[in-house]
């Protein structure tokens, strides 16, 4: 495609700068308020300020929720790459059903997270199982498994059946191949799962309003704030979150992205 | 894995566990929710309590009565329109990573995935700031001589809905679209452009026919999400932006009737279903497994 007319390159490239504005108009907005005053649509530009950030820091609330939305986060991770390692493990290599059980697991990632849950809240009235942390940590599982679950099965209908072969010819038992052989070939599959599961959680609004009980995590917050209006101090919590969400995508893209495909594609 | 030299009793438990688990974690938190929410759309409300009665009465009513229908379809064409705006401005940008070279060409796909790390929330509250009769569009506008005022056109209504979701969704369609492009074999262009068909010649028939599963995909993707997207028409739409959501929504809030709202939920989920089988259908490249 080397031999495009100017023309048509001037036309694309015209075209693919204002979809990078509009992407990044709504990200502008929070980060520069957290550093400059803005008000009826101007930037004060010449007076940049650290006050949002030290108002961040005396802001109970907004650390509150963000400490449930981590502890969230990590009982989702935990519970679903276990669960997802284990369904990729046990569906890996059998045909019998596995498209079905597939197809379930995939619903709640494919479906509206309205469905999901609106499903689910009533599902818990009618198991009587009251509304808290801990059914927003099912909540997001469900939703996040289908992620570590391909993530961990892809990897392993990657990796070379000889391995395993080997260690059987060797005189391994299943349990010293599985430790020795599988999980450690499996690890960076389940790390970048984990990460993708993670910022799912980190984010997910809609399934959490529905399940959650009087805890609220920090999306949740957001949104029951906002038709107030925010503080600035919001502001500069969502520019440290947008910098920790990149450096956690820029880790997840090493653990997932094999190095053999890396160097290839340079 | 477990076929194989389980012979110690622990394992053979382990493998059994296994394999409840594998059965059990999906159907009870996932096939049991959906069936009993399907069951819901069977029941009636009567003065506020739900009866647990088989009836097809909250189906009649989303079919006859007036509201209703015209809302699911005025949804449906809102997100096709989405889906449509999403493409022609992914697609161009999409085609113009695919003529970089190397580096560079990761390095820009990057920048156009990373809006989708940030706060869906605070995106929208942003979106709404800027669309909004102070935002920065209209001050652009006004200062361009498009507009001789400030205008509410853009904030509170079903255009606000249409420019949100489009804002929101866009690398979504940028994604698939620059795979399928990057799949199409260089090999193919040049004896193109060697049989003297010029650029445009080869983009039509060659570039675009081969590109347009990715185009089914990227369509399909953007569609499931903004038709299942409640809170972008709950923050921008205002009054008059009223959307099936926040219809199916209002159901398990203050319309109170968790069976009707289950039925309408059902007919969303048949959209959504049938939009991902075609989008699976057109989306499969001829010829390739993957």
């Amino acid at each position: 495609m080397s031999a495009l007319p100017r023309l048509s390159t001037i036309f694309l490239a015209a075209i693919t700068t204002l979809v990078a504005v509009l992407l990044y108009s709504p990200l502008f907005v929070p980060i520069v308020s957290s550093f400059f005053t803005i008000s009826h649509g101007s930037v004060d530009w010449s007076s940049p300020t650290l006050s949002t950030y030290v108002a961040l820091a005396e802001n109970h609330d907004m650390l509150v929720a963000l400490r449930t939305t981590l502890i969230v986060g990590v009982c989702t991770v935990i519970l679903s790459v276990v669960s997802g390692t284990l369904l990729a493990l046990y569906y890996h290599g059998r045909r019998s059903g596995r498209s079905l059980l597939q197809f379930i697991i995939f619903l709640p990632f494919l479906m509206p997270p309205i469905i999901s849950g609106l499903a689910l809240l009533i599902f818990f009235r009618e198991i009587g199982l009251e509304r808290s942390l801990l059914t927003v940590v099912i909540g997001h599982t469900v939703f996040v498994l289908a992620i570590v679950y391909r993530t961990v099965l892809m990897r392993l209908q990657s990796m070379s059946r000889t391995l395993v072969e080997a260690s059987y010819d060797l005189g391994a038992t299943g349990w010293q191949t599985f430790w020795r052989i599988i999980l450690p070939n499996l690890s960076s599959a389940m790390v970048g799962g984990a990460i993708l599961a993670f910022a799912l959680s980190f984010d997910e609004t809609m399934i959490t309003i529905l399940v959650t009980g009087t805890q609220s995590t920090l999306p949740v917050r957001l949104w029951a704030m906002m038709r107030l209006g925010f503080s600035p101090d919001i502001n500069a919590l969502v520019a440290l979150i947008l910098m920790f969400t990149v450096l956690l995508c820029v880790l997840a893209a090493r653990f997932l992205i094999p190095r053999q495909v890396a160097t290839e594609r340079t | 894995m477990s076929e194989a030299g389980s012979t110690l009793p622990a394992e053979k438990r382990l493998s059994l566990l296994v394999t409840v688990l594998a059965f059990a974690l999906p159907v009870v938190f996932v096939l049991v929710p959906l069936a009993i929410f399907l069951g819901y759309s069977f029941f009636s409300v009567d003065q506020g309590t739900i009866v647990y009665g088989f009836s097809l009465g909250n189906y009649v009513r989303f079919f006859t009565d007036p509201v209703f229908l015209p809302v699911f379809w005025n949804t449906i064409v809102l997100c096709v329109s989405v889906a449509i705006v999403c493409i022609l401005l992914a697609y161009p940008a999409a085609y113009f990573l695919t003529t970089l070279k190397g580096r560079w060409r990761y390095a820009l796909l990057m920048l156009l995935l990373v809006p989708l790390l940030m706060s869906y929330v605070i995106k929208i509250y942003a979106i709404r700031s800027i669309l909004g009769l102070n935002g920065f569009l209209n001050k652009a506008l006004v200062a361009l001589g498009i507009l001789q005022e400030p205008s509410t056109l853009f904030v509170f209504n079903m255009n606000a809905i249409l420019l949100t979701l489009t804002l929101l969704l866009i690398p979504f369609a940028i994604l698939p679209i620059f795979l399928s492009l990057e799949r199409i074999p260089q090999v193919l262009l040049r004896a193109s452009d060697d049989l003297g068909a010029s650029g445009l010649q080869t983009f039509l028939r060659i570039t675009l026919p081969l590109s347009l599963p990715g185009v089914a995909s990227a369509a399909s993707f953007v569609f499931v999400l903004a038709i299942g997207d409640f809170l972008t028409p709950q923050m921008v739409g205002g009054i008059s932006g009223f959307t099936f959501g926040r219809i199916l929504y209002s159901q398990f809030g203050t319309a109170y009737n968790w069976p009707f709202g289950a039925a309408l939920s059902v007919a969303l989920a048949v959209v959504v279903i049938a939009a991902i089988l075609i989008g699976e259908r057109f989306g499969r490249n001829p010829g390739t497994s993957a």
